[in-house]
């Protein structure tokens, strides 16, 4: 090949580079833009994106249009593909498609703007608050009353009607957590969960970052993979969901980890992390499929030391103050796993092989299939893969194969993707989050009027 | 191919056959079986491509009939109301039958008296067959115990 048929390959890809600046600043802006208008449009009055809540951002009121779930579906559409070319643009070329500052800054924006808003997308939060009020004010323990055993408290008509009658399911740290919160009235509780979850979203990322500069990787790309990720901002955060608080956990144990390792192992920091991921599953389990992993990965006392200590520690106070069932995560497990939600991949696969839905059996077969996943993990993480990788492919499948599927459930393994050499996990997580939003499209194609 | 040697404290696991000692770090080499797991990711991954977009087009097909649906009570009821119920389990799940709960006069869902009708069939210009119906009393669910007036091919429906 002659010197002239190289350099044209090479020139093709400077002249696309200058275009990256430009492109990069047309995605910044279309997500930015498109969670302004969310946000102020489901303020402007009832919407099927806005569960039915308490007036918390009525100086909002006034700005927007009523939001469809049409418009909210196309909102979605454009900031996904505005958030696939960021993606692409930060990984893909070698000049930096966006500086530190601005990464930081888009990220900052596009969190505060959902944090401005109201509730979006789910009532979870309301039953955080429910049962936060259930214990303080009332001597009820969550664990063994549903929210309408607090049919009177004003709580009560916004927490979902599916609800109503299930105990809680969150672990008792979280619960813990949450009852300080209940004194300040229903709409000072929803604004400091709101806050909770922003903080622990800024925490997360925060430990994104910090993992990803520690593995060698670059940390702009990493924090807007994670931050700009329109189920991140919009479904996790604009619920204020505790999943993020449980990833905040959960990155503090893979950067303690990380940071044990270099320059030589540290037993403190790594039964520091296993503690943390203890803490974690005390605010939702599904975090606890990392501690295996870990303890496998490492090899060591020093992870098992530490995830016993806190197991024993967070059972002892769960016990204490929540008696027998607060600490019986496997109940609730077990009640959630027999969940059906319709965006469930089992759901639709069981649609395309001619059933209704999911039969008792599908449970006990997805069980096995996700069990089959994580013994090959297992092995794999034995024999020298990465413990991250492996725990972010559990997360991501467990996500896949539970009849009760969320959006906000497949952001877990994101973090974790960012952080990892193994780009196959980052593409299955996009992959699968992309699926997902393609599901939500059909009032798009056929409305129902 | 060579092993990586293992640190002191991991000596221990010497006494283990090769295949089974723990490894610091993945072995040059283990190209196949990332071939194998990347295969079958992708075969995964594609099954559920497929298993999405035939329930998106379930869903769609849905929301034409829920269409022609609305359309049908509304121009066999004279009323134009919006809020109409639609039950796709009473007449069995999955059968493409419905049932359209509404009021017949105006106020606000399930206040007035209800007329609900049974509504099967293809579509034809916009609306399908109405095979027969029953009443509610208002602010009643739509339960077999207070159904009456059954009228068409779902007589059988009503208590009595």
């Amino acid at each position: 090949m002659s010197a002239v048929a190289q350099g044209e390959p090479r020139l093709a890809h400077e002249r696309s580079e200058r275009w990256v600046p430009a492109l990069t600043t047309v995605c910044a802006l279309l997500l930015v833009a498109v969670a302004a208008e969310i946000v102020i449009d489901a303020a402007a009055g009832p919407s099927p994106v806005v569960p039915k809540s308490p007036e918390l951002v009525g100086w909002l009121g006034g700005v927007g249009e009523r939001l469809g779930y049409r418009g909210f579906l196309v909102a979605l559409l454009v900031s996904s593909g505005a958030y696939g070319g960021l993606a692409v643009l930060s990984r893909r070329f070698r000049v930096r498609a966006i500086s530190r500052r601005w990464a930081i800054a888009l990220v900052a924006v596009l969190q505060l703007i959902v944090f401005a808003g109201p509730v979006l997308l789910s009532t979870d939060v309301f039953s955080y608050v429910a049962y936060a009020r259930m214990g303080l004010e009332y001597g009820l323990n969550p664990y063994t009353h549903g929210p309408v055993a607090i049919v009177h408290d004003s709580i009560y008509q916004y927490v979902g009607h599916d609800w109503d009658r299930v105990a809680t399911a969150y672990g008792p740290l979280y619960t813990l957590l949450s009852y300080p919160l209940a004194p300040l009235g229903v709409v000072g509780a929803l604004w400091a969960m709101k806050l909770e979850a922003l903080l622990a979203s800024a925490g997360t990322l925060a430990l994104t970052w910090r993992c990803a500069r520690m593995r060698g990787f670059d940390p702009v790309a990493a924090i807007l993979v994670v931050g700009a990720n329109p189920l991140y901002f919009i479904y996790g955060l604009g619920g204020a969901h505790n999943d993020l608080i449980m990833m905040l956990a959960m990155m503090a144990a893979v950067s303690l980890t990380i940071a044990a390792g270099a320059p030589k192992p540290s037993a403190r920091r790594e039964a520091g992390a296993a503690a943390s991921v203890v803490a974690g599953a005390l605010i939702k389990a599904t975090v606890a499929v990392l501690l295996p992993f870990m303890i496998v990965s490492k090899r060591r006392l020093a992870p098992i030391v530490g995830t016993v200590a806190a197991l024993a520690l967070g059972a002892l106070v769960g016990y204490a103050v929540f008696g027998i069932h607060g600490i019986n995560v496997v109940a609730a497990l077990n009640r959630d796993a027999a969940f059906v939600s319709t965006d469930s991949f089992a759901n639709e696969i069981a649609h395309l092989l001619g059933k209704p839905g999911v039969f008792p059996i599908d449970h006990d077969l997805l069980k096995a299939a996700l069990v089959l996943i994580v013994l090959h993990l297992l092995w794999r993480t034995w024999r020298g893969y990465d413990w991250v990788a492996a725990s972010g492919w559990a997360l991501l499948a467990i996500s896949v194969t539970s009849t009760w599927l969320l959006a906000w459930y497949i952001l877990w393994p994101l973090p974790l993707a960012v952080v990892t050499r193994d780009r196959r996990l980052l593409a299955a997580t996009l992959a699968i989050q992309a699926l997902f939003i393609v599901h939500q499209i059909s009032p798009l194609l056929a409305p129902v009027q | 191919m060579t092993e990586v040697s293992l640190p002191v404290e991991e000596r221990r696991w010497e006494r283990l056959p090769p295949w089974l000692r723990p490894r610091m770090s993945e072995q040059p080499g283990s190209g196949r079986l990332w071939r194998i797991e990347t295969t079958l990711l992708v075969i995964v991954g594609l099954f559920l491509a497929v298993a999405i977009v035939n329930d998106l087009a379930r869903e769609v097909r849905i929301n034409h009939r829920l269409v022609a649906d609305l359309t049908t009570w509304r121009h066999y009821t004279q009323h134009d109301y919006v809020n109409i119920s639609i039950d796709q389990e009473t007449l069995g799940a999955n059968s493409d039958r419905e049932v359209l709960c509404g009021n017949t006069s105006a106020g606000p869902p399930g206040s007035k008296t209800q007329i609900c009708l049974a509504v099967w069939g293809p579509i034809v210009a916009g609306r399908r067959a109405v095979h027969g119906g029953w009443y509610l009393p208002p602010y009643y669910e739509d339960v077999r115990s207070e159904r009456y007036g059954c009228f068409g091919a779902v007589r059988g429906l009503c208590p009595r």
